[in-house]
């Protein structure tokens, strides 16, 4: 979204960010006060939108996107683990 | 404090240093005193957790009759010099849990991973060296008030150091209360204090290394040290998490894992396993590290499948994560799961059997000196593999039915721990003693330490696996109450009074250790004649470790090589013209040829 | 933001002159925080990861009508936004400094500390009407959670508050530059993660 030039950098466009966010938490609001539709859609659909929130503060707020492959590779490491856990115990208690 | 320091600021560093005693040696940021002063914390627990250890065999060896000096002990420990079955249950959890947490992983990590890894990348310093300072000032009090534990009314944990729900969390099953308490809020003291070493170890790895110090010239220690800082830093924050949710469940009236309002036990031991097992590879890989470094010495030769070695670390420490459930095959857990569980740990034993092989390949057609540092190197391995092999028994499922929680895993657990962390664990206090006190220990004192614990300790621990396979239990008061055991009291009386010796003969080493500072040999640069950078700079060295920034020219084990002129090594930093081309259509002896 | 070439070879703090073995590409503080913050991403795992395993393994123990029959779910989205404009304000605060704009930095700093405290505060006053009206931690596994997640994530945001209002003093006195600001990155980083963690915790908190 930015290329760095050699003084003044140019930025992400932080507000455009924070509409998005902004707009996907009252999306999320909506969707959860939703009756009709089924509970595993409602579910897929807010760790959806949680995702997509996240990624945007991660890869913009924290210049995650910008980052060499090295930060890119560690930050990823850790989920694997986790969710080697949570699924490995989630089998106790089918 | 970042990156590299300049010529000016480093001289500055090494050559005026007008800190106050309180700076220099107190309240140091200087890797060397911080790494110092968690071997004297360190040392200090080690002892704690053997004199535990003493106890818990006494009354195994005699059980119900009066111990020795139990005179001093309270009435709540005690009656009439009989340990009492509660305080047993403390003893075998503060036992382990000392020895693990207080002893065995900071002298790995805390010691060598503050002292070596900057001297042996050519830093200055930590990437941080006012948190590593916060990291040992933490430790501290974790300590402390581990050891208050004992003196509250209930007593001291008693919940096993694995701490399994709900006994843990509820005091009506064990009569402890505020000691379990205690332990929780220790131990997740102490997990900071190591989450910010490791963040502190993985930085300075990562970015300080000196100009020359690729990632495949790093020595296999500092290799192994990195590794197992990842694995502290991922796994260490699971354990808190846990012991958190199991302080909350003792004080603040949560449910996590209590069953009557829905909560799940198995979810403790998951998560604490989740945790555990890569706990237990940070136990053994800095070991393998220091190993492989001293072996290479003592043998003349490079460490043989160097590449090999590295990727066989990282394979444990991947691997590591995939394995915690072997721990619970008898928890009634989901048996598929157990199954997956069972098959990944037998895979774990390959990286191992690799680091084992290689280890044997150095020794192959080496030219062995036998120094102090050596024999235990020789003792980790031997030892090691016999650790190991009882875990592939452990490993398969139908086969733990039967022994899990007898004395077949205490016997695997002490080969691994004793036969292996703390015999390298002396092989590394010996061969770096010199460059951090400046004084030779008594290699005659060391010899006789290393034949009589290696002798008591097989004594001590062998027999062990026979008991577990008789079915002698785990974490029993009093095993003349089974008849079934009856014939196994010799063998108890045995081990204890091994034990005994055990113990008595680490006084050797005690004093060898204290006795080296004031009466030692003045040690010079270079004592082992060593490649690594350590060497290179005085013992001990100035802070700031350096004048200069060394560069690195040669992979960290050029023993016998061609190139050395003086001596039969070369150091890592050595600056040598490449030997002229042999062929006849050599090129002139002028034209660089790189490494 | 990437950095072009041949700004690596001129040295100030946050582009450290090339040198061989500079592992990670980024400052020595820059990578302290990312390793930190991976350690929070295994706690906050621990505890998410139980919640996640309890809530499945028992459903019975939350409300038939979900979290909202309990939870303040409009003044804890009114919080939320709050946070995401905390994290605007703190990379508003990081860009000011890379411009050399550096009036405008504690201004944003102060923002960003002074939105932070009101979160926390919302939070301790959702604590105190949740507790006058019966829900507690004690109460079944849903108050377990519940308290132990969301008191945790209040915990970091106090200490990331605490951090923020010393790097804002900073910024006032002058202690930032165009060419180093690396304090103002650095909290920038724990300041944008915890907002994370609270986009990930209000959705399976509140709206699941």
């Amino acid at each position: 979204m930015a290329e760095a030039s050699t003084t003044t950098h140019s930025h992400p466009r932080y507000f455009l960010i924070w509409f998005y966010l902004a707009a996907l938490t009252a999306i999320e609001i909506w969707v959860a006060q939703i009756g009709s539709w089924s509970r595993m859609f409602v579910i897929l659909t807010l760790v959806f939108l949680a995702v997509w929130k996240a990624l945007l503060v991660a890869l913009y707020f924290m210049h995650l996107k910008y980052e060499g492959r090295q930060i890119k590779l560690m930050v990823v490491a850790p989920l694997p683990l986790a969710v080697i856990l949570i699924l490995a115990v989630l089998q106790e208690f089918r | 404090m970042t990156t590299v320091a300049t010529h000016s600021e480093a001289a500055a560093h090494a050559h005026v240093d007008d800190r106050s005693f309180l700076r220099k040696y107190i309240f140091s940021t200087d890797h060397k005193i911080i790494g110092i002063q968690f071997l004297l914390m360190s040392l200090l627990f080690l002892l704690v957790g053997g004199t535990l250890a003493m106890i818990i065999r006494w009354q195994q060896g005699y059980p119900g009759q009066a111990m020795p000096g139990a005179g001093v002990l309270p009435e709540t420990m005690a009656a009439d010099g009989i340990i009492l079955p509660e305080f047993y249950n403390s003893l075998v959890t503060m036992h382990g849990t000392f020895m693990v947490f207080f002893a065995i992983m900071p002298l790995l990590v805390g010691v060598f991973g503050n002292y070596l890894i900057p001297l042996k990348i050519g830093a200055a310093d930590m990437a941080f060296p006012r948190i590593n300072m916060a990291s040992f000032w933490i430790a501290v009090p974790a300590g402390i008030l581990m050891i208050v534990g004992f003196f509250v009314e209930g007593g001291h944990a008693a919940a096993g150091w694995t701490g399994y729900a709900p006994l843990s969390a509820v005091p009506e099953y064990t009569g402890v209360s505020l000691g379990q308490q205690i332990w929780c809020v220790s131990l997740i003291v102490l997990g900071l204090s190591s989450i910010l070493g490791s963040m502190n170890y993985i930085s300075t790895v990562i970015n300080l290394r000196a100009p020359g110090m690729t990632w495949f010239r790093l020595p296999l220690s500092i290799w192994a040290l990195f590794i197992t800082a990842i694995l502290v830093l991922l796994a260490m924050p699971i354990l808190s998490g846990a012991l958190i949710m199991l302080l909350f469940d003792q004080v603040l009236g949560t449910h996590f894992f209590l069953p009557a309002q829905g909560g799940q036990p198995l979810l403790w031991q998951h998560l604490f396993w989740f945790f555990g097992h890569p706990e237990v590879y940070i136990l053994i890989l800095p070991a393998m590290g220091f190993v492989s470094d001293i072996i290479a010495n003592g043998s003349r030769k490079p460490i043989f499948g160097y590449h090999s070695m590295v990727f066989a670390i990282a394979a444990i420490g991947f691997l590591g994560w995939m394995v915690w459930g072997h721990h619970m095959f008898q928890s009634g857990m989901n048996p598929t799961l157990g199954t997956s569980f069972m098959i990944s740990t037998m895979l774990i034993a390959v990286p191992s059997a690799i680091k084992t092989f290689n280890w044997l390949g150095t020794l192959w057609g080496g030219s062995i000196r036998f120094h102090v540092p050596m024999l235990h190197a020789l003792a980790f391995v031997s030892m090691f593999v016999i650790g190991g092999l009882s875990g592939v028994f452990m490993a398969s499922t139908p086969v733990d039915i039967y022994i899990h929680d007898t004395y077949f895993i205490v016997a695997h657990i002490h080969y691994v721990l004793f036969g292996g962390s703390l015999f390298a664990l002396f092989a590394a206090i010996t061969f770096w003693y010199p460059k951090m006190f400046g004084k030779l220990m008594s290699p005659r004192l060391g010899k006789l330490h290393f034949w009589l614990t290696f002798i008591f300790y097989n004594m001590t621990f062998f027999p062990m696996h026979q008991l577990g396979l008789q079915g002698h239990m785990r974490r029993i008061y009093d095993p003349t109450v089974y008849q079934f055991l009856d014939h196994l009291g010799g063998l108890n009386r045995f081990i204890t009074i091994s034990a005994f010796l055990l113990f008595a003969s680490q006084l050797i080493f005690a004093y060898s250790f204290i006795a080296g500072w004031f009466r030692g040999e003045k040690a010079p640069e270079n004592p082992w004649d060593d490649t690594g950078l350590e060497w290179t700079t005085p013992s001990p060295p100035p802070h700031g470790n350096w004048p200069e920034t060394p560069t690195v020219h040669h992979p960290p084990y050029e023993f016998s090589s061609p190139l050395a002129r003086d001596g039969d090594f070369l150091p890592q930093t050595r600056e040598v013209k490449p030997l002229p081309d042999p062929a006849p259509t050599s090129t002139p002896a002028d034209t660089p040829a790189s490494r | 933001m990437s950095h072009p070439a041949h700004a690596m070879t001129h040295g100030d703090a946050m582009h450290p002159p090339v040198k061989a073995e500079f592992g990670s590409g980024v400052y020595t503080e820059k990578l302290g925080m990312w390793v930190f913050l991976l350690s929070e991403v295994m706690f906050f795992t621990a505890l998410i990861g139980s919640y996640l395993i309890l809530r499945f393994s028992r459903p019975d123990a939350w409300p038939a009508g979900g979290p909202q029959e309990v939870l303040n779910i409009p003044v804890t989205a009114v919080n939320t936004f709050l946070l995401i404009c905390s994290s605007v304000t703190m990379v508003k605060a990081y860009a000011a400094a890379a411009d050399g704009k550096l009036n405008l930095l504690p201004l944003w700093l102060l923002a960003t500390t002074l939105i932070g405290a009101t979160f926390v505060g919302v939070q301790a006053y959702e604590y105190t009407e949740l507790v006058t009206h019966g829900f507690g931690p004690s109460s079944g596994l849903f108050g377990s959670t519940f308290y132990t997640m969301t008191g945790f994530h209040g915990f970091h945001v106090s200490m990331g508050v605490i951090c923020m209002a010393y790097v804002t003093l900073r910024a006032f006195r002058g202690k930032y530059s165009a060419t180093d600001h690396r304090g103002v990155e650095v909290i920038g980083l724990y300041w944008h993660f915890v907002d994370l963690v609270w986009i990930i915790l209000f959705t399976i908190v509140y709206l699941i």
